[in-house]
């Protein structure tokens, strides 16, 4: 394993304070609105966000200058970016296609691209366990707890389950 | 009639073989649905309402609270092996349950889990019958000041589930806190990051963000590192636990069943608050208090009878005052009415024996969930002897149906993957996840009894200390907060075990 020096405490503690800034200067008062007829500061709905980001600077700081030069080493495994970009890629297809391919036919991709990525080779056994988990889940979640599973817009009209 | 002459009415009523059937086929359903993410207890307790109508109103009445019963252990199998808690109140028993699968002994871990959820209801349930009345005239006294001491004394276990990065486990708290705030405002209805969405406007799914801090994480983690450890889950290990382990933590299981029988007595706190304080408080005490979080068995016994002590003692306001304590009660308040029935003071008068035969139907529900929880044990734990690449798929789609079947929403299976890109981030940086969670379920219960308090009193803090119960809970937040200093000052505690 590559080793990547990055002293973890510190750079939560940067993280933390730069995120309360964040919260405290821009995204409250953009996203949270108050009225304007609030009588006092604790009920208004901007008090409690404001707290939270003020606290989280405090623990920032703190966090910050707790940290330790010698310790806090990330570990970075060979081809693990790869991989992770690989399953981000994954996920965000896999989101987009519960609406279009339905939720079982998009678990079957998934779940394919899931098992590739983590070393399964035996194609038989994988194609089989891949049909079969989504298909089982969806009888179980449509029939049983009357769930209504989405069945998707492309394959409503051509692979409708029942 | 004495309290023994009811009982012994209430026995007749149950000792047949139809109540014997419903309470088991009740745990049976409940232990499954337990064990599956995202059909939570509350689920099937929904589910099994309508097979309730042709029956018996005892039978119908016992066949739900079986479920419930079943549904409370069952959240605890998959929390075990797959780090997937079935249910919100399971999410306590992955802190200590998962180390243990990992070192190959789930079996263990399933097996103490048992233990303590059966012990934890058993006192449960004898509480509901000793001191239902008692308990809900005391929760009475309860009002926003003194919800918001106790949530935030509650808060403190974040303390207790940080392990040794307190820092870290106080900003995952905030975060939790923060992202809690997202959704319309509770007094005045305004916007608070919805940017708009009505997705937004309720808040983040619950379940959504508990699936995706748990679950997804460790997937994400096994493609970012493969070969990064050993699959030790695929040995179930020694499946049975000693006389001596279970005495050993009977303490624990013990202080956990009445924290339960406490908070399940108070309406709207529900049991995951209840699993946190409870392996809070088992750490604190514990002489191997180093050990937990990387796999003590007292830890798995302490969220267990935490989460199970709450199952008898949410039936005391309900059949006491009929006020339900939480949503499966609400539930089961129902299935009373489809049959006539208005739990309450009155009930006591006017349906003694009915009453009396439920409490006698929950103490043989304790006994059936141990026989029927062992042999859920032995089926479900085959779950660690498949192999990963093909695991992890599947609990990803797993994840995926159960995320979307609570609310029906694609929106919330987006929700859950951010959150498993979240939770994958603070699991690379050690930041504990456990004190995001319990962030995040009492925020909105902290902020809200915040501000109705002070709606209350006209904007007065004095509201905050106005009776013995707000300042018991003071009291106590203010002697575990010194805990937790003097315990950060103690050189070697506070980063021995940094990864």
């Amino acid at each position: 394993m590559a080793v990547l020096k990055v002293n973890r405490q510190r750079g939560i503690g940067l993280g933390a304070l730069l995120l309360s800034g964040f919260f405290y200067l821009f995204a409250i008062p953009t996203w949270v609105s108050s009225p304007s007829n609030v009588s006092n500061i604790v009920l208004s709905p901007l008090f409690w966000p404001n707290i939270i980001a003020i606290m989280l600077g405090a623990v920032g700081v703190a966090l910050f200058f707790s940290a330790q030069t010698k310790e806090d080493v990330m570990k970075k495994p060979h081809g693990g970016l790869q991989r992770l970009s690989l399953m981000t890629v994954l996920l965000v297809v896999y989101l987009w296609a519960l609406s279009v391919l339905g939720m079982v036919w998009a678990s079957c991709l998934a779940f394919l691209g899931l098992a590739v990525l983590l070393g399964e080779r035996r194609v038989k056994i994988l194609v089989l366990v891949a049909l079969l988990v989504p298909i089982a889940l969806y009888a179980f979640f449509a029939h049983v707890a009357g769930v209504a599973i989405p069945q998707g817009s492309f394959t409503n009209e051509y692979f409708r389950l029942p | 009639m004495n309290f023994f002459d009811n009982l012994a009415m209430g026995l007749s009523m149950v000792a047949n073989l139809e109540s014997f059937l419903a309470l088991a086929t009740g745990v049976l359903v409940g232990v499954v649905a337990g064990a599956i993410p995202g059909l939570s207890a509350t689920m099937a307790v929904a589910l099994t309402l309508p097979f309730t109508f042709s029956l018996q109103p005892i039978t119908g009445i016992l066949l739900l609270l079986g479920v419930y019963k079943g549904g409370v252990f069952g959240g605890s199998i998959p929390a075990i092996l797959i780090k997937t808690p079935g249910t919100p109140a399971s999410s306590a028993t992955v802190l200590d349950g998962h180390p243990m699968a990992e070192r190959g002994l789930a079996g263990k871990a399933l097996s103490m889990a048992l233990y303590a959820s059966c012990t934890a209801d058993f006192i449960s349930n004898l509480a509901l019958i000793l001191f239902a009345a008692w308990l809900a005239s005391f929760a009475l006294n309860f009002g926003p000041p003194e919800f918001f001491t106790l949530i935030l004394f509650s808060l403190t276990i974040i303390a207790g589930v940080s392990g040794s990065h307190l820092l870290r486990g106080i900003l995952s708290a905030l975060l939790g806190l923060l992202l809690a705030t997202v959704g319309l405002d509770l007094v005045y209805g305004t916007h608070r990051f919805t940017f708009g969405d009505p997705n937004l406007m309720g808040g983040l799914n619950f379940i959504a963000v508990l699936i995706g801090l748990f679950a997804l994480p460790e997937i994400i983690n096994k493609v970012w590192a493969p070969h990064s450890q050993i699959s030790s889950t695929s040995q179930l290990g020694d499946n049975r636990v000693s006389f001596s382990e279970y005495k050993a933590s009977f303490k624990s299981i013990v202080r956990g069943s009445f924290i339960g029988v406490f908070l399940g007595s108070i309406p709207g706190i529900g049991a995951a608050p209840s699993a946190f304080l409870s392996y809070s408080e088992a750490r604190r005490t514990s002489p191997n208090k180093d050990r937990f979080g990387k796999g003590e068995l007292e830890g798995v016994a302490a969220a267990e009878a935490g989460n199970n002590g709450v199952a008898g003692a949410t039936l005391i306001p309900l059949l006491a005052l009929g006020v339900p304590g939480d949503v499966i009660t609400a539930i089961i308040i129902g299935a009373f009415m489809i049959h006539g029935l208005q739990p309450g003071p009155m009930m006591f008068v006017m349906n003694v024996d009915l009453i009396y035969g439920l409490f006698t139907g929950l103490l043989i529900s304790s006994i059936l969930l141990l026989f029927i929880g062992a042999g859920a044990i032995r089926l479900f734990r085959f779950i660690t002897n498949v192999p990963q690449s093909l695991l992890y798929p599947a609990v990803l789609v797993l994840c995926t149906y159960g995320c979307y079947a609570v609310n029906n929403s694609l929106f919330d299976v987006g929700v859950m993957f951010a959150m498993g890109g979240f939770g994958f981030l603070m699991l690379r940086l050690d930041i504990p996840a456990a004190p995001f969670l319990i962030a995040f379920i009492l925020g909105p219960l902290l902020e809200d009894n915040f501000r109705q308090a002070m709606l209350m009193s006209g904007s007065s803090p004095s509201i905050l200390f106005r009776g013995p119960i707000t300042w018991f809970f003071w009291a106590l937040t203010l002697i575990t907060l010194v805990a937790i200093i003097r315990r950060m000052k103690r050189p070697n505690t506070t980063h021995s075990a940094q990864a």
